[in-house]
């Protein structure tokens, strides 16, 4: 307990974690200043037309759905009209998001349209957070002579190493949920204030939760990996070396030569894929190598999905902690 | 008297990845028994640091035993780190933490009442600078913060290797007598350095290292004993006459521009007695007693690096034991040793 609380100290205390602290409530703020600036209150007048015009556009999506139906009756086979094979694809009552008023309001902020993508953009800042003082916490002590002096007081090199993830961990949690409380309450703030509530239903809360709480597993999963890197590599500059190394080389790298090569299913061997898959639910791309030669209808769609994201992170995570701790049991320190 | 550190065949390897290997440790010995100052001397990649760095489980030693209190090290470190003081090289801290900051958490992180905290700041002379950030101290205030750290344990045993690195002589001078009150209050210390001089005040037992393997081992008085050759240095006014004389009378000789050596001496008085039958007055007849710098430089086979500058007793050229060049000249052990057994000298 004693090594617990001089640990939350030493990383709470860390000018690093300080400014990145400073860093992460600035990004938060010009964030909502900006939305505030660009948002107003709608007149009465604004709220009738966009009114309309989403009946308009739900009125339009029936239509579609029944042409599509009458189409497939009709016999007209699926490439030849535009319409999907399945109309029910296209059923307005299976539709995750009909058109409302927001959707017709401009400058206007509505919360239940835009806080998924905001909300989107705090998991990566807080990712991006959760990685860099991970790495840091730990880079900056196996190579300032922290961790010696530290382990010449508690000669336990696991319960020492352990100690210091399950801090950074606890730490970035608490900063994680407590800036989110403060980031989603002043975008919820502005919607009452200064734009449109919208109509959040109780699946959408249901959906802006578990999307939350993803997000926040993906938060300690970058705080994790951070960490377990630069324990690996004996320095931050580990860490952020293989972070950019994978991004240029693989992510962008060897995107571009699996299309060059034309290797089937190429988002399938990249870290974002599986990232997206379990943030969202369910990610679908698009196969290029499925559907040749074209000679009918071809469908090239495949999915991830949050299942396989999970598993995928996990193991990646799991393997880089066993790394870590095995590396750092056997070593020798310096 | 118990034994606080043992060590036996401790062998270190470090392996580059590019192949190739150096032996930091080649089949060490050490014991340090309770309530010695005990002086651990090497010189520069002799392997002192990485023995100290294995005993304290920084580094895995790839064979030997070692024990602290005699429990198995590093294995059951843990149950008597408490009792464990420890510095290894030069302690770095994080800049931006005051002293005390540093400490203060070093002594939750170890269940120390931090009540200790001013108390070692006061022991070794920081107080007035305990709430500065470290990046402002000086290399010695850093050397002091980190020997506060190692006393903030109140431990039996206390490590220090190099404590004197970046400490003026009032510094030095300070180190020395605290490890001296340490010492009258029962703590054992194990201390390395490369101040001889320090060590020889300070230290009641020595134990000599050099290229992984431990040449001398003993009371600092037992070991200079063992290197007193019987030399005296004779001022006269007629070198080569006298050179002649104390030959003529079996005497073994070497002369200096300005003086001689005569060696193997029994009894010093047969110097001037010789020379005065022959009407030749002795103007010096000066003992030449080895300190601990000759018995190291000898011993570890660098006392080329001083050719010249040297006490006079330092080994000529004559006196090596044709080993090769990268052994030990010669392994002696006196009083209580570890295991195995060495040479004592003639």
């Amino acid at each position: 307990m004693n090594l617990v609380r001089a640990e939350l100290e030493r990383l709470t205390a860390r000018r690093f974690v300080q400014l990145m602290v400073v860093l992460l409530i600035a990004a938060f703020g010009i964030t909502i200043a900006t939305t505030l600036a660009s948002s107003h209150r709608p007149t009465q007048v604004e709220v009738t037309r966009a009114e309309q015009q989403a009946a308009t556009a739900r009125q339009e999506m029936v239509q579609a759905y029944q042409n599509c139906l009458a189409a497939r009756a009709a016999g007209v086979q699926p490439g030849q009209d535009g319409y999907p094979a399945n109309c029910a694809e296209m059923d307005p009552a299976r539709s995750k998001h009909l058109p409302s008023a927001g959707d017709f309001l401009y400058q206007v902020f509505v919360f239940d349209q835009q806080i998924r993508p905001l909300l989107y953009f705090l998991i990566a800042f807080l990712m991006l957070f959760a990685f860099l003082v991970g790495a840091s916490y730990i880079g900056a002590d196996l190579t300032s002579g922290g961790m010696t002096n530290l382990l010449l007081w508690r000669p336990q090199r696991m319960t020492v190493l352990g100690t210091k993830l399950g801090a950074l961990l606890g730490t970035v949690l608490v900063v994680s949920v407590l800036s989110s409380l403060l980031y989603l309450g002043a975008f919820w703030l502005i919607a009452v204030v200064g734009g449109l509530v919208g109509d959040p239903t109780a699946t959408f809360w249901t959906d802006l939760s578990l999307t939350y709480l993803r997000g926040l597993v993906l938060v300690l999963m970058a705080g994790t990996l951070g960490f377990s890197v630069a324990t690996l590599g004996r320095h931050t500059a580990a860490a952020l070396g293989t972070f950019a190394g994978y991004v240029v080389l693989w992510e962008l790298g060897a995107r571009v030569v699996f299309e060059i090569i034309e290797v089937a299913r190429p988002d399938q061997w990249m870290l974002s894929s599986y990232l997206g898959a379990w943030l969202v639910g369910r990610v679908e791309f698009w196969d290029n190598q499925a559907c040749r030669p074209i000679e009918s209808f071809c469908d090239g769609m495949y999915e991830i999905t949050w299942r396989g994201g999970l598993l995928v992170l996990t193991l990646l995570v799991a393997g880089a902690v066993a790394a870590s701790f095995t590396a750092f049991r056997r070593r020798d320190l310096a | 008297m118990s034994t606080v550190i043992e060590i036996s065949g401790l062998r270190k390897t470090f392996r580059r990845l590019r192949g190739g290997a150096h032996v930091a440790l080649d089949g060490f010995d050490l014991l340090v028994e309770s309530g010695q100052i005990h002086g651990f001397l090497g010189p520069n990649g002799s392997g002192k640091t990485t023995t100290l760095r294995a005993l304290l489980g920084l580094v895995r030693a790839d064979s030997g035993r070692m024990t602290v209190f005699g429990e198995p090290a590093p294995e059951r470190l843990p149950q008597v780190a408490g009792r464990v003081g420890a510095i290894v090289e030069s302690p770095q801290f994080f800049g931006n933490f005051t002293g005390r900051r540093t400490l203060r958490l070093l002594a939750v992180a170890g269940g120390v009442p931090t009540s200790r905290v001013d108390a070692v700041l006061e022991q070794v002379g920081l107080a007035d600078r305990a709430d500065e950030r470290v990046r402002s101290y000086s290399l010695g205030m850093k050397q002091r913060l980190a020997v506060a750290s190692a006393l903030l344990k109140e431990p039996e045993l206390l490590i220090l290797d190099e404590p004197a690195n970046g400490l003026d002589p009032a510094g030095i001078r300070e180190m020395r007598d605290l490890m001296r009150d340490l010492a009258a209050a029962g703590v054992t210390v194990l201390v390395s350095s490369h101040i001889l001089a320090e060590i020889q005040l300070i230290c009641d037992h020595v134990t000599i290292i050099s290229r992984g393997r431990r040449v001398v081992a003993g009371r600092v008085d037992e070991v200079l004993a063992g290197f007193d050759h019987g030399e005296y240095r004779v001022r006269v006014a007629e070198l080569d006459r006298a050179a002649e004389l104390l030959g003529a009378a079996g005497l073994t000789v070497v002369g200096h521009p300005d003086h001689l050596v005569v060696q193997q001496v029994a009894d010093p008085t047969a110097i001037a007695r010789t020379l005065g039958e022959q009407g030749l007055w002795v103007r010096e007849v000066t003992p030449l007693t080895p300190d601990l710098e000759s018995v190291f430089l000898e011993l570890t086979g660098t006392g080329h690096r001083s050719a010249g500058t040297g006490p006079e007793h330092t080994a000529p050229p004559d006196r090596g034991t044709g080993r090769d060049a990268g052994e030990p000249e010669r392994v002696i052990e006196l009083g209580p040793t570890a295991t195995g057994s060495g040479e004592v000298p003639a």
